[in-house]
């Protein structure tokens, strides 16, 4: 019982947290800076109790009074870890960005935190309707997020793009819900897990609608291929540090319970994998075409994000639904999560007031004027590319291993196909950066530490996570 | 019996994806959504009554409070896009080309 409490006290923190900041920011003496460090706080204590469960291992939390829906195991913890630490440097970076960009309110931090509170449950999740609410919870903040910047008329686009779209998702997740329901008469996973396994998978056509429109909803927030495109309009139109929130600890959270609700059953996911092998080919492929084009950083690294979606549905296919762990998708997760947070708390302090810099060429002679910056920088670009010794590299090297090991040969040669490519826009800033002549002079000074820190501890994550071995 | 429950439902879904899809009035698409949402209630209700149990009556409860949610996010929008532009075709929002 106590155990159960400490493997909920982290979602227990978040959510009370949020719900005291959101109180707090009715007073007027609390200021923004306040309520930016009363979240960070928040966001690292829920970290250390999360870091502090994870010597227990895997529990259904509160059988009796949650009748199974939540259960956590190591690759929830790993998901939640993830979450938190994104959270954390989100704020710190934001506590920078609105020196700069003047539409901060309090209740801003405080919809940050009920986004990650909405995270957690959903890594947690066993049971459909539960992870529709985490889902939605997840959802409903990061649409205000996004929209936040209420007079910039192309965030207000970008909200009602993905508001649009994200409901829609939702209904098909919900519709998904009912048939599977009809079919197994339950919504736990568990349940849904027996009922496949004594009348199998292709003869129930319940089951197997049902579960092609919770892909569908899944593919979706993920931002994989058929369903990508509202994704890059989106990061364009969000403020920075948003982008990065949006990026890492969301995509983290959903591919958790991507990979959870896969591995229910083995021919569930058996009946699903020839089909997530095309989408994570062209998820992949048409990332880096749309990449390569872009001029503004915030669209390329969007793109980017796209291809990096692709990476990790390979590892989703190559998942043993037998002996799931989650290791490979977490540790990717984990690399991918510290290169894309790291650069866009780069990018909260030098994108300049009303984020002005924002295309490839605003960047170039960066490293004359700001040269740690610009190594930082380059460094989180050359693990988003996967090169050696960075957290990047190991990650891909894991998934391309884990799909060989799983017979998936010509997926790890495309995934590797795809990582060469990938390599073209990502040095496209690094050469800006390096071997230009600086048109502007970068000379305003950094209104905070916040995010400079950030960036900097980020860079040692890059490299620590990267020493950290698994078994895959 | 329940094959009618179950067409109703399928015909509410499919009218709402094409009023997402080809409609213009933002008013109108956030309309077809929650006419989506219904659909898949209405499945659960039917469904709840084939396998007479109530599990299905309280996960409809669920999805209307959280559509009663986004429906009130929704409305929020509207009214931002009608400071912005005072119209509420979403064809005049084309700054961001995907």
């Amino acid at each position: 019982m106590t155990n159960d409490l400490m493997l909920l006290l982290p979602l227990i923190i978040i959510g009370a947290g949020a719900i005291l900041l959101m109180l707090t920011s009715a007073f007027e003496k609390l200021n923004n800076e306040v309520t930016a460090y009363g979240s960070a706080i928040i966001f690292a204590v829920a970290f250390l109790v999360q870091l502090s469960a994870c010597i227990s291992g895997n529990a259904v939390i509160f059988s009796e009074a949650f009748n199974g829906i939540l259960v956590v195991s190591n690759f929830s913890k790993a998901a939640g870890l993830i979450i938190l630490a994104c959270g954390f440097f989100t704020t710190l970076s934001s506590q920078t960005y609105f020196k700069q960009n003047n539409f901060c309110t309090p209740e801003y931090y405080s919809l940050t935190v009920f986004a990650a509170s909405g995270m957690l449950l959903l890594t947690m999740a066993q049971e459909l309707i539960t992870v529709f609410i985490a889902l939605e919870i997840m959802s409903l903040a990061i649409y205000i997020l996004v929209g936040y910047d209420r007079k910039n008329v192309i965030s207000t686009e970008a909200v009602l793009k993905y508001l649009i779209l994200g409901a829609f998702a939702g209904a098909f997740f919900t519709m998904g819900t009912a048939f599977i329901y009809g079919a197994t008469a339950s919504t736990k996973f568990i349940k849904i897990s027996q009922f496949i396994a004594s009348h199998g998978f292709s003869q129930s056509p319940a089951i197997i609608g049902g579960s092609f429109f919770i892909l569908v909803a899944f593919l979706f927030k993920a931002a994989a291929f058929p369903f990508h495109a509202w994704v890059i309009d989106v990061y364009e139109g969000a403020s920075a540090p948003i982008t990065g929130y949006m990026a890492t600890a969301l995509k983290a959270a959903i591919f958790t319970v991507f990979a959870n609700f896969l591995v229910l059953d083995g021919t569930l996911q058996a009946g699903w994998i020839k089909y997530l092998f095309y989408i994570a080919v062209f998820t992949m492929f048409v990332g880096n075409l749309i990449a390569i084009g872009q001029q503004s950083l915030k669209r390329m690294l969007a793109a980017s994000g796209i291809v990096h979606t692709g990476y990790l549905l390979i590892a989703l296919v190559a998942v043993d639904s037998n002996a799931f762990t989650g290791s490979v998708i977490a540790y990717y997760l984990a690399a991918y999560a510290a290169g894309t947070l790291g650069i866009f708390a780069a990018l909260s302090y030098l994108g300049g007031a009303g984020e002005k810099r924002k295309n490839f060429d605003d960047f170039k002679g960066l490293a004359k004027a700001r040269p740690y910056s610009a190594a930082a920088i380059s460094i989180f670009l050359l693990s988003m590319a996967g090169i050696p010794p960075t957290a990047g590299f190991m990650g891909k090297f894991y998934i391309i291993t884990s799909a060989i090991e799983a017979g998936q040969i010509a997926l790890a040669v495309l995934g590797i196909i795809s990582s060469i490519i990938s390599m073209w826009y990502y040095l496209r800033l690094i050469i800006n950066m390096y071997f230009y002549e600086a048109e502007e002079q970068f000379n305003e000074s950094v209104p905070s530490q916040s995010a400079p820190i950030c960036t900097f501890v980020l860079v040692i994550c890059v490299f620590a996570i990267s020493l950290y071995p698994i078994a895959i | 019996m329940i094959h009618n429950y179950l067409f109703l439902s399928i015909i509410l879904f499919c009218l709402g994806i094409v009023g997402v899809i080809s409609r213009r009035n933002v008013f109108t698409v956030f309309m077809s959504i929650e006419l989506m949402l219904n659909a898949a209630n209405l499945a659960f209700i039917a469904f709840s009554r084939v396998h007479q149990n109530m599990d299905g009556h309280v996960l409809a409860m669920m999805v209307m409070a959280v559509a009663a949610a986004e429906a009130a996010l929704a409305l929020a929008v509207v009214i931002l896009l009608h400071k912005h532009k005072s119209k509420l075709d979403t064809n005049v929002f084309s700054l961001l080309k995907g």
